[in-house]
């Protein structure tokens, strides 16, 4: 049992989870609004890099992140053009977002830095202790001993749900995700708040992507998403376009994630189960949850619809 | 006026026997042999990943200064991609393919034959049979992370050890038994753990499994990543108890000095040189055994007891004389009882 509630693991767990979530919300505000964003990982890599070259240039992790969102804001703004101006496939567009974002992301970083035989880093952020409650047992340890965009993830999930459930604005934004006509029937300018989510949202995807190397690793590498977009976009869906329920998916996903690797580390456990079987297991456990939270889930109605208002439904 | 005429005829003679050399195929001599030659590089990634494929690109430049002969590379390519850009670089007149990494070597096993003029440099981790146009640089992992396993069992204050690596690959799998047989000899109550995080470059995976390590008392990690190491740099450095690491392939030490106690340096230039200059000379096929004191090199050894380095040292310098033979099980990890 201590295994499975051990402090570092728990820990470990809000780390790798806070990326994961940042993004999700991001999506989840894009989507909410009728645009679905496919190009979520090519995103969140330019946020990656974008992010790290501002803090290894100006020294500000503070710049780097706001850079960061910028960069995400602009790409997602591109999605947002084709997609509501230009009525394009969202999901062509999308898939071109992501595979330009994986390709601009290194190009840029090559630019900058060159071919060297040792990389540039910057200082990862450092734990901020939160006076009073850091010092609670266990909950202290685990909850308040977290870096500035741990923290930050947490807000964020408290913000996006209030803005969009208890604020006229966030009716507007579901309504543009439900029934575009209707809500465009009432005076709502559905382009524009398509267009303002897509900046919002994009702004979250590119501070999930800095949190990489600002937190994670100092450095950029290629590879460094390697993923977390699409389980991003994943969580979404398990979260049924609701960020309280994203955040718990993405708890728990994290959680398994750090638990097959402090399992790998414990002899007993490596005698008897193959690494292979380890790897899967967050996969397999998110395929499992998904399959039975998928039962029933309904994204928003007009989600991936181009809205036209010159024409009949 | 007859002398003169014989010593045109002399001059005229000696004229055509140079010209006749220089023109015949495969003449002896460099200058001649290396201007009909072109040499292209496939790599896996990026080259500025300060790594692996760093070290793939310093091949193409070296040959290219090394031997004066026109050379090329391709980064980021697949092995599924690999067979069309061989194809196109010979298409192109390339007449020497190397290919970096062993993920490479059913494609130049099945080019070889049908390109019986072009010369295919591969990379493996054992001294198989090769088609007739192909060198083979044998990389001997097992023999260079011996030494770690010393230096391991000599610094652990927690006699907890970990490795990292991220795909089960063979050259992994045997250097992981050869450190645990340097580990049993040097601290027998050693306890070695070994983790595989699924990929090479991922460094939130080679985090999370550095911080599971470090929290189960682990204070020395050998790292068998790639870009991944920066996640266990970082997990290192964040740890309440001093954790000692070792890299490979370039020097890192200046990402953590407090932390890196020594760098397994390979260089792959020495080797694929050996190959190209055979071939250069006329040799279609040879092996190139890549092995402490041959691209593998021990650097920036450190934090960590001078009696340790220097049975570090010794201990590598046995393995290369072959004093010290270590143990190679490609197949599967068995740690040493």
């Amino acid at each position: 049992m201590s295994i499975f509630l051990d402090i570092s693991l728990l820990h470990l767990t809000l780390l790798m989870m806070a990326p994961l979530i940042i993004a999700c919300l991001g999506e989840t505000i894009i989507e909410r609004s009728g645009i679905l964003n496919v190009g979520i990982e090519g995103i969140v890599t330019l946020g990656a890099v974008i992010g790290f070259l501002l803090t290894y240039y100006t020294g500000s992790p503070v710049v780097g992140c706001i850079f960061a969102a910028l960069s995400g804001s602009l790409l997602t703004l591109l999605l947002a053009y084709f997609s509501i101006s230009l009525r394009a496939n969202q999901i062509v567009i999308g898939l071109g977002i992501f595979v330009l974002g994986l390709g601009v992301a290194p190009t840029i970083y090559r630019l900058a830095i060159g071919v060297v035989e040792s990389i540039p880093q910057v200082p990862t952020l450092t734990a901020i202790k939160i006076p009073v409650l850091s010092v609670i047992p266990f909950i202290g340890e685990i909850f308040f001993k977290q870096n500035g965009l741990v923290y930050l993830s947490y807000f964020l999930v408290a913000a996006v749900s209030f803005v969009l459930f208890k604020t006229p604005m966030g009716l507007r934004l579901r309504a543009c995700g439900e029934n575009p006509r209707a809500a465009d029937t009432v005076g709502i300018d559905v382009a524009r708040m398509r267009y303002g989510a897509c900046a919002a949202g994009g702004l979250f995807l590119g501070i999930a992507g800095a949190y990489l190397p600002l937190v994670i690793s100092g450095s950029f590498t290629d590879n460094i998403v390697n993923g977390r977009g699409w389980l991003a976009l994943m969580l979404v869906i398990f979260g049924r376009w609701v960020p309280l329920w994203s955040f718990i998916g993405a708890l728990l996903f994290a959680y398994v994630d750090a638990l097959q690797f402090k399992v790998s580390v414990i002899p007993q456990f490596a005698k008897i189960m193959p690494p292979q079987f380890l790897l899967m297991l967050p996969y397999i456990f998110a395929m499992i949850v998904l399959i039975q939270v998928a039962k029933g889930a309904e994204g928003p109605r007009a989600l991936a619809r181009p809205y036209n208002r010159e024409t009949r439904d | 006026m007859k002398k003169t005429k014989w010593t045109r005829r002399f001059i005229f003679a000696v004229t055509i026997l140079v010209a006749l050399c220089l023109a015949v195929p495969g003449a002896p001599g460099r200058a001649v042999a290396a201007k009909a030659h072109k040499f292209a590089m496939i790599l896996p990634g990026p080259i500025e990943d300060a790594d692996y494929n760093f070290r793939g690109y310093q091949v193409s430049q070296d040959i290219k200064k090394r031997f004066s002969i026109e050379t090329s590379y391709s980064e980021r390519i697949s092995p599924a991609d690999a067979e069309r850009v061989a194809r196109e670089y010979i298409a192109s007149g390339y007449t020497i393919v190397g290919f970096h990494g062993g993920q490479y070597i059913r494609i130049v096993k099945k080019l070889a034959p049908k390109f019986p003029e072009i010369n295919f440099i591969m990379e493996s981790s054992g001294r198989g049979k090769v088609p007739k146009n192909v060198w083979n640089v044998h990389r001997k992992f097992f023999e260079a992370f011996y030494p770690f396993g010393v230096l391991a069992g000599l610094a652990t204050k927690t006699n907890k050890v970990g490795v990292i690596a991220g795909i089960q690959l063979p050259d992994f799998k045997s250097s992981i038994n050869s450190i645990s047989d340097a580990l049993k000899v040097t601290n027998p109550k050693a306890e070695l753990v070994y983790s595989f995080t699924g990929n090479q470059n991922d460094p939130a995976k080679a985090r999370q499994t550095a911080e599971a390590m470090i929290a189960n008392g682990v204070d020395f990690i050998i790292n068998m990543v790639n870009l991944g190491v920066y996640g266990v740099v970082e997990a290192a450095k964040k740890a309440k108890h001093k954790v000692l690491l070792t890299t490979f392939y370039t020097d890192k030490t200046d990402k953590a000095p407090k932390n890196f106690a020594g760098t397994l340096y390979i260089d792959f230039r020495p080797p694929f040189a050996t190959a190209v200059g055979g071939i250069l000379k006329g040799s279609r096929t040879g092996w190139v055994p890549m092995r402490p004191g041959n691209g593998f090199e021990l650097k920036s050894l450190g934090n960590v007891s001078a009696e340790a380095i220097a049975k570090t040292k010794e201990a590598f310098e046995k393995v290369r004389t072959g004093s010290i033979k270590p143990r190679l099980e490609m197949k599967k990890v068995r740690l040493a009882k």
